[in-house]
């Protein structure tokens, strides 16, 4: 999918409802990570699911790998991941991840970040 | 069964509300409870016909308050069946109850002097306990209870001479399950233990007799039992309350106070510095009336009946495991293999229905139970077959939805 179709296929979702099957849909774009890359390391701490993400820059520009236990997760990171990868970590950080989230019907996953962390992971992405 | 819902819920004004498109369905009812009009009456015409500060000024507002509270405090010494209103002291709610007993305990613990909990606590009575343990040298020991509930053989055993404080929750927030509790309590008497029983879960359901069960301590939240957060109550033997040193100390809790020293007051201020949560104290006498008004073994059977029903439904489903007993319970506990609870939830959600997942405030009992948490749907007396019908069929919906890979 590209970040074109799924910037489109969550701002077309009209509740609740198809928010979470549009989700269910991206996830399963999230290639998965292997077992050894599943470390306490990687891991994002403040998620109630489990959520891992790698970070690797090559040339200035930042490239991730995520993989979370629950399904909603994979689908959110799918969203969040094709915000932000292949760019610079200046442009990342110019960049309000809350706003491009609540313009994709993802605002509910920020909210609640004793629930879901997702707070966690857009600090991660920022942070060097 | 004679017992009406629909009539209940009258009361409750704020179930009758769409939620994401759909009625609002509320199954999280051990987390907390809605509260009804005549507790919010309460609390609104206290603030419009009687605000003041209590056992203060000598004028008519501060008296008809005064009164008022410490009425509040009758009312919760009857509810629970206290011979007086001494043994009630006022908390923020069940955490600072026991807070406030593991502080106050703290100077009669030895080191190797042994502290003994169950397996199935909520962290409120595992994190005070094991933090007393670490300031004073005594060891926290695990009661270990079958998941569901039982007891073991092996467990008398850990009741001994050494044990200085046992700790128990009378139903388990996470899984539903009483847990023996009197067999307990008489073993733990019998090595002359001082003994704390965690009523959160039971005061909004169950009768709670303090002077039958004989513990030294009982504790509860009265957000949990339809009154308002912020007030919970520590009941106390009178022995056992003055053994405890004030936790905290400032106005209100002194008779006598020069530069040098200070005498405090009698029970049950002693244990009460500061100006109290008045509103509370009496919401929370109002939630008791409430409860006290109603047919309440007809209350207790039809919240059973809908967590044996919903069980029911949900057993024949072969990917979800169930952590709930069938019956005498009054919420469903399970997971689904290999979907995460959170899913599952967020689901639930879209289509109005609140439930809860996750650990629970539970996590040691989650890891012997080899899970990360579960999905719960915890019943009152205004939830109706429909919502727990519901509860089943969106629930077994998003296991469709999320099952395919
Ligand atoms: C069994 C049990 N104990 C203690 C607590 C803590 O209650 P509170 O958060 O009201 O202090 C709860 C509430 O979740 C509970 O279910």
């Amino acid at each position: 999918m590209t970040n074109f179709n799924i910037k489109e296929h969550l701002q077309a979702c009209r509740s609740k409802e198809e928010t979470f099957k549009a989700l269910v849909t991206l996830s399963k774009n999230l290639p998965r990570l292997s077992e050894e890359e599943k470390t306490d390391e990687n891991k994002v701490k403040g998620c109630e699911s489990a959520v891992w993400l790698i970070e690797a820059t090559m040339d200035g520009k930042r490239h991730f790998k995520a993989d979370s236990d629950a399904k909603l997760m994979r689908g959110v990171l799918v969203a969040l991941l094709s915000l932000v990868e292949g760019k610079t970590i200046a442009e990342i950080q110019a960049m309000d991840l809350k706003a491009e989230l609540t313009e994709l019907n993802l605002s509910s996953y920020l909210t609640s970040s004793r629930t879901n962390g997702v707070l966690s992971i857009i600090k991660k992405l920022t942070s060097c | 069964m004679t017992f009406d819902p629909l009539s209940i819920r009258s009361s409750f004004p704020i179930l009758n509300q769409m939620a994401h498109g759909h009625s609002l369905a509320y199954l999280d009812n051990a987390a907390t409870t809605q509260k009804p009009l005549c507790v919010l009456d309460a609390i609104q015409d206290y603030y419009r016909n009687t605000n003041a500060n209590v056992h203060r000024g000598a004028h008519f507002l501060s008296v008809r308050a005064t009164n008022q509270f410490e009425g509040a405090r009758d009312t919760i010494a009857r509810f629970i069946n206290a011979p007086t209103q001494s043994h009630v002291i006022w908390t923020k709610g069940t955490t600072e109850a026991i807070n406030m007993v593991t502080y106050g305990l703290e100077h009669l613990l030895e080191k190797n002097d042994e502290i003994l909990i169950t397996s199935l606590e909520h962290h409120a009575n595992l994190v005070p306990w094991q933090q007393l343990a670490s300031r004073t040298g005594a060891v926290l020991r695990i009661l270990p209870l079958e998941a569901n509930g039982q007891w073991k053989a092996e467990c008398e055993s850990y009741f001994t001479q050494k044990t200085r404080i046992f700790a128990a929750t009378q139903v388990s927030n996470a899984i539903g399950v009483s847990t023996p509790l009197q067999t307990m309590l008489s073993l733990a008497k019998e090595q002359g233990a001082m003994t704390l029983v965690d009523g959160a879960q039971v005061v909004a359901h169950y009768p709670v007799d303090v002077e039958t069960l004989d513990c030294d301590f009982y504790v509860f939240s009265g957000h949990k039992m339809y009154g308002p957060t912020g007030i919970g109550v520590l009941y106390g033997k009178i022995p056992a309350l003055e053994a405890l040193t004030p936790y905290q100390t400032g106005g209100e809790m002194v008779r006598k106070v020069s530069y040098q020293a200070t005498e405090f007051n009698d029970l049950p201020y002693r244990l009460e510095a500061g100006t109290p949560n008045i509103e509370g104290a009496i919401g929370l006498a109002a939630a008791c009336n409430f409860l006290t008004e109603q047919d309440r073994p007809a209350l207790l059977a039809w919240e059973q009946s809908l967590a044996t029903y919903t069980y029911k439904r949900l057993k024949s489903e072969k990917s979800i495991i169930l952590y709930s007993p069938e019956t005498n319970t009054t919420l469903v506990s399970l997971s689904v293999s290999n979907i995460h609870t959170m899913d599952l939830n967020a689901y639930l959600d879209s289509q109005g229905i609140g439930v809860r997942s996750g650990s629970h405030c539970a996590q040691p009992l989650m890891t012997e139970l080899g899970i990360e948490g579960t999905l719960r749907a915890s019943f009152a007396c205004y939830n109706t077959i429909e919502e727990a019908n519901r509860f089943c069929d969106v629930l077994i919906e998003a296991i469709d939805i999320l099952g395919d890979e």
